[in-house]
């Protein structure tokens, strides 16, 4: 990029680990995100450097600095994958210094292939997925489950937690099923030489003790993190914390509120003020996984399970040869001895659909069914007795109620004339 | 906008009026109500269209002239053999016993010649405001009169002209294809 080379501020010099340096071009590549902006490396295809924006104050970009060496002083150990998949990001974990004019400015990172990955929010949504060349299914999305409670765990391990665990920060490799975790400069460190706090958060994904307020235990927001995100990947993108309210009057209309009361109405027991959405399949998950997710939910907190607790119940599922996934009689994967989730979240939609046609189809009859009606009512027509026997009470009640005039209709508007002209005097007078 | 300008919309519908009007002959208590409200709108006609103005305090009395009108009229009539005026008011396609219309009629009329008193002294003691929010709380004995109306006379009304269309139009529908497919 001739442009960029001739900007001096394009130019920055790479510390590696072990202090080796050396000079290089950067070219803007129009992401940019709140923290700092992502450029291309010339001559190192393999990496990015994100630098942080221009507006930030010296004393934050020391902290950077500092958080940042230490990251790179102390790479945490992944999750093993083979060796045909090396090329495989599982973290944008920083692996070099950037410095401009001797001046910190930012870090490089491993390059995500965007081209091979989608977003796990595009995982919540089956069209979209298949839009993306990601065709879904629970075989696939508990690979994926698994894959990103083992990169936490990993994390968490070494007392590094992410805490703004949103499906955003979330890729996914279409084929392989890894995940490759982003923003991972925002991560909150806690070991015993060193400490950075993560005051990002996303509410919808805020454990209920950390609604307004500081995370104060960033594992527990993480394990509450992946159970909301491993609910909605097998609830076909239902939050936990959506539902149908008893009580209109007292139901938060924001998720974060919701979570903060603990309306949670997917629990094995019933939550008493708030219903399950209709289209949620649930029920077709395998009881360990429900018991899992009423502790992540249900429970306030203390017996929430840590991910270690989600990598072990998810192994199983995970595996193709545990046989604990298997084929339906339409072939969709669904957890062994349950009923399948596919069918069932078909079988809802397709209810939905029929009952919706034929409510529109009733309505875009109503008119002609009248007319039908009251043609055969005033020529005695009807075929059926009921309709018939109908039609003749109907008539003796308006006989009843109000019999015909016996004058002509002519004669009785010309008196209701009369009547409303004296209606209006009389308003007159007494208004 | 000339007097002749407000006056035409009038006498073209009461125009209509008398053009459709029954062929039967009207009960006394009919005539005595159309005479009535005769005399009485001719109050409107004077006052608005005629002299643009009302003599003052004459509004404070409207509406106790109104009431004790048509109490007169209708405690007086029944004795005289002039039927029930209650009756053309309320509509007569109710199907009630005699004595029925009779306690009705001296309920309405019992009901204007307190209604009137009311305003009266309401116009002296109160404060205007007081008595022009009394005058129209007054107004829901007129709602509700015109909502029976409306339920049991203008709806049956309503169908009977809703099923001779429907007819018309399904004749003129049959008439306009066979002329079209023969």
């Amino acid at each position: 990029m001739p442009s960029a080379e001739r900007k001096p501020d394009h130019i920055a010099q790479l510390v590696w680990p072990g202090q080796r340096s050396e000079l290089v071009t950067l070219a803007a590549t129009g992401k940019s995100g709140g923290a700092g902006e992502i450029f291309s490396i010339e001559g190192m295809p393999g990496f990015v450097a994100k630098i942080y924006h221009a507006t930030t104050s010296q004393a934050v970009l020391a902290k950077y600095r500092h958080k940042i060496q230490w990251m790179m002083d102390h790479k945490p150990a992944l999750p093993q994958i083979p060796a045909e998949y090396h090329d495989i990001v599982q973290l944008a974990w920083p692996e070099a210094l950037i410095l401009r004019r001797s001046r910190f400015a930012g870090f490089a990172m491993r390059k995500i292939t965007f081209e091979r990955t989608l977003e796990l929010d595009y995982l919540l949504n089956r069209r979209q997925a298949a839009q993306e060349g990601f065709d879904a299914d629970y075989g696939k999305l508990l690979t994926v489950c698994f894959n990103l409670a083992s990169v936490i765990q990993c994390l968490h391990e070494k007392h590094i937690a992410i805490v703004d665990l949103k499906p955003m920060n979330v890729k996914v490799h279409k084929a392989e099923l890894y995940v490759s975790i982003l923003d991972c400069d925002g991560f909150h460190i806690a070991t015993e030489e060193f400490r950075h706090d993560a005051p990002q958060v996303t509410p919808e994904y805020v454990a209920p003790e950390f609604q307004d307020k500081v995370v104060m235990h960033p594992e527990a927001q993480d394990s509450f993190a992946l159970a909301t995100i491993i609910f909605r990947l097998l609830n076909y993108g239902i939050h936990p914390f959506t539902g149908v309210a008893s009580d209109h009057g007292k139901y938060p209309l924001e998720l974060a509120g919701r979570i903060k009361q603990g309306l949670y109405p997917y629990g094995k027991v019933a939550h008493k003020s708030v219903r399950k959405v209709p289209a949620s399949v649930h029920e077709a998950f395998p009881d360990d996984l429900r018991q899992l997710f009423d502790r992540a939910f249900a429970s306030s907190g203390h017996s929430r399970p840590s991910v270690r607790e989600w990598v072990d119940a998810l192994t199983i599922y995970a595996s193709k040869r545990s046989g604990q996934i298997s084929p339906c009689e339409k072939g969709h994967l669904r957890f062994s001895d349950r009923p399948c989730p596919t069918c069932l979240r078909e079988a809802l939609i397709a209810g939905a659909e029929v009952r919706r046609r034929s409510f529109v189809a009733r309505v875009q009859a109503a008119p002609a069914r009248t007319l039908k009606y009251v043609r055969r009512s005033l020529r005695q027509t009807h075929s059926s007795p009921f309709q018939a026997a109908l039609a003749q009470a109907q008539l003796f009640t308006l006989r009843q109620l109000a019999p015909p005039p016996p004058i002509s209709t002519r004669n009785a508007i010309a008196l209701e004339i009369l009547w409303i002209v004296g209606l209006l005097i009389a308003f007159w007078w007494a208004g | 906008m000339s007097a002749l300008a407000a006056l035409l919309p009038w006498v073209l519908v009461l125009g209509i009026a008398w053009r459709w009007r029954p062929p039967q002959a009207a009960t006394p208590s009919a005539w005595v109500l159309l005479i009535a409200f005769g005399v009485l709108g001719a109050g409107p006609l004077w006052f608005h269209v005629l002299a643009h103005s009302e003599p003052p305090g004459f509004d404070l009395w409207k509406p106790t002239v109104a009431y004790w009108t048509l109490a007169a009229i209708m405690l007086i009539v029944p004795p005289l053999g002039g039927g029930y005026p209650a009756k053309i008011i309320l509509g007569n396609y109710f199907v009630l016993a005699n004595r029925e219309w009779r306690w009705i009629n001296r309920g309405f009329g019992l009901f204007c010649i307190l209604l009137g008193g009311l305003n009266l002294a309401a116009a002296s003691q109160a404060s205007y405001k007081e008595w022009e929010g009394f005058k129209w709380s007054c107004m829901v004995f007129l709602l509700t009169v015109v909502l029976f109306r409306m339920m049991f006379v203008w709806l049956p009304i309503l169908a009977e002209v809703s099923i001779q269309l429907y007819r018309r139009a399904t004749a003129t529908y049959r008439y306009l294809s066979n002329r079209f497919s023969s």
